[in-house]
């Protein structure tokens, strides 16, 4: 049976769309399943790096496209999970040296091999976001919880259904249920009611993000991480495992817990 | 030359295209080689084309890619008829064609002779979905939605909307300058609501309003809206 296409987008910048990339990647190949990540965006490339595997690079994407190397010389294995696989990006080449003709038949190929194809889509709605979205099979859009994402998101969702695509599923990122209690922040219900689209996966805010971005070491591949927690949901219920939404509520603070041991 | 797959035939209003059956590559390809024909290049610039579709569904992309096709050779689409879709597609992409009326801000104008515009059993357009943001329709009669109008999109009409849903995109009735259009919706909220040549936008201090359903119409020279009673 051929994989997926799995295409992770978000029109903004910024939102998470490598990160979320990497650690799907990492959550599904942990599950056993054959996982090539690949990154569109050409001339800003990054997965790579968030996967620690920048030393690793001889070939490229647009190598295999223009010939100069084979699918098989180009993909990197991951250096700690034997299923999960990478094609970079060209870092000194632009959008236009791919076109979605060659994208769609790269991702047939890879389809060929894998059980997933997780395409990292650059920001925005043009060219590079286009090569990103023709091969897909099913798209995932990243949000965060502030309007100008919501929009953004929005306008990809009608440009996802305007190339045919099955409707896009939704991740709602760096969620930060404090804010939400507050008041400060939109909340799950009020995306969705904008967006009108189901969802897959709610990730929340971590610190630990950062430095695990930073030591190309993804959260996925640790099981005491809440957002790493967040990413194995989204794999499994990719994987068509049912799981139920986590309710997000920070940690009680040491003055919460001291009034409610005075309360009894 | 096919004429099966492209037909050309000339009438009072303008041009009509017939697209036959075909894959849309044969006969885009048969279009390109009926316009670059010497006598064409001169017998067809300037006309207005009406594009007859019959049963295909034609998408946005498709549009886009006729219409470049025929500005080379110096023609515009003026109206298309075929399949609700293809109708669509069409309205979303005429907005990029035509601008619609200039507008004033709301203030008392002369009044102008009245429109033609779509009345009960008039031509209507039905949107059963999501309008969502960087979306535009614009259709020369009456716009109904069944689903949502997202912030950052726009529905343009010449005649009334109505949006069986949230409302909070721009809104454009009677574009053609028809003052007498008006705009409802389940919930009423739209960044920006112009009737005719009239313009209003949503007050700045935004509070949740849940009122039920509401209709905004000229009256006096300025945009009111009222609740909605039947």
């Amino acid at each position: 049976m051929p994989g997926q296409v799995i295409t992770i987008t978000s029109g903004k910048g910024g939102v998470g769309k490598t990160t979320a990339t990497a650690n799907i990647g990492v959550a599904l190949a942990r599950r056993g399943q054959r996982v090539a990540c690949l990154d569109a965006d050409i001339g800003l490339r990054n997965l790579d790096v968030v996967m620690g595997l920048e030393n690793r690079i001889v070939y490229d994407l647009v190598d295999v496209v223009e010939g100069r190397a084979r699918l098989r010389q180009a993909l990197i294995k991951d250096k700690r999970l034997s299923e999960l696989h990478l094609l970079p990006a060209a870092q000194t080449r632009l959008k236009s040296a791919v076109n979605e003709e060659q994208m769609k038949k790269l991702c047939d190929d890879l389809k060929k091999e894998f059980d997933f194809v997780l395409v990292d889509s650059p920001a925005g709605i043009e060219s590079g976001f286009k090569n990103s979205i023709a091969p897909a099979d099913q798209v995932i859009v990243i949000v965060t919880p502030e309007v100008s994402s919501v929009r953004d998101a929005d306008r990809v969702v009608g440009l996802v259904e305007a190339y045919e695509k099955p409707t896009p599923k939704l991740i709602i990122n760096r969620l930060r249920p404090t804010m939400v209690k507050r008041g400060e922040m939109l909340d799950t219900a009020d995306v969705l009611e904008i967006l009108a689209i189901d969802l897959i996966g709610i990730v929340p805010e971590d610190e630990r993000i950062i430095t695990s971005t930073n030591k190309g070491q993804p959260v996925a591949l640790e099981d005491h991480s809440e957002a790493g927690a967040a990413f194995q949901r989204i794999a499994q219920r990719l994987m068509g495992v049912e799981v139920p939404f986590q309710v997000f509520e920070e940690a009680p603070g040491l003055l919460d817990r001291f009034a409610r041991f005075l309360r009894g | 030359m096919n004429p099966e797959l492209v037909s050309f035939k000339g009438t009072r209003e303008g041009l009509t295209i017939t697209l036959g059956e075909g894959e849309w590559r044969e006969l885009m390809n048969e279009l390109a080689a009926q316009l670059s024909r010497p006598q064409a290049q001169t017998f067809f610039r300037g006309a207005r084309v009406l594009l007859e579709t019959g049963n295909r569904a034609i998408d946005v992309l498709q549009l886009e890619e006729l219409i470049a096709q025929l500005s080379q050779s110096g023609m515009t689409l003026s109206s298309v008829l075929g399949e609700q879709r293809t109708m669509e597609a069409f309205a979303q992409v005429r907005a990029t064609i035509r601008a619609p009326a200039p507008l004033v801000p709301a203030q008392p104008a002369a009044p102008l002779a009245a429109p033609e515009i779509p009345v009960d059993g008039a031509q209507a357009m039905l949107l059963h979905r999501t309008v969502r943001s960087g979306q535009r329709y614009h259709y020369a009669g009456t716009i109904v939605v069944i689903g949502d109008v997202n912030p950052g999109a726009e529905v343009v009409a010449d005649g009334d909307v109505v949006v069986w849903g949230k409302l909070r995109g721009v809104v454009h009735a009677g574009a053609s300058g028809n003052d007498n259009a008006m705009v409802g919706a389940l919930i009423l909220a739209p960044t920006q609501l112009r009737i005719g040549r009239y313009i209003a936008r949503a007050p700045d201090d935004r509070g949740q309003r849940h009122a039920p359903a509401e209709i905004a119409r000229v009256r006096d020279g300025q945009i009111v809206v009222e609740p909605w009673y039947g």
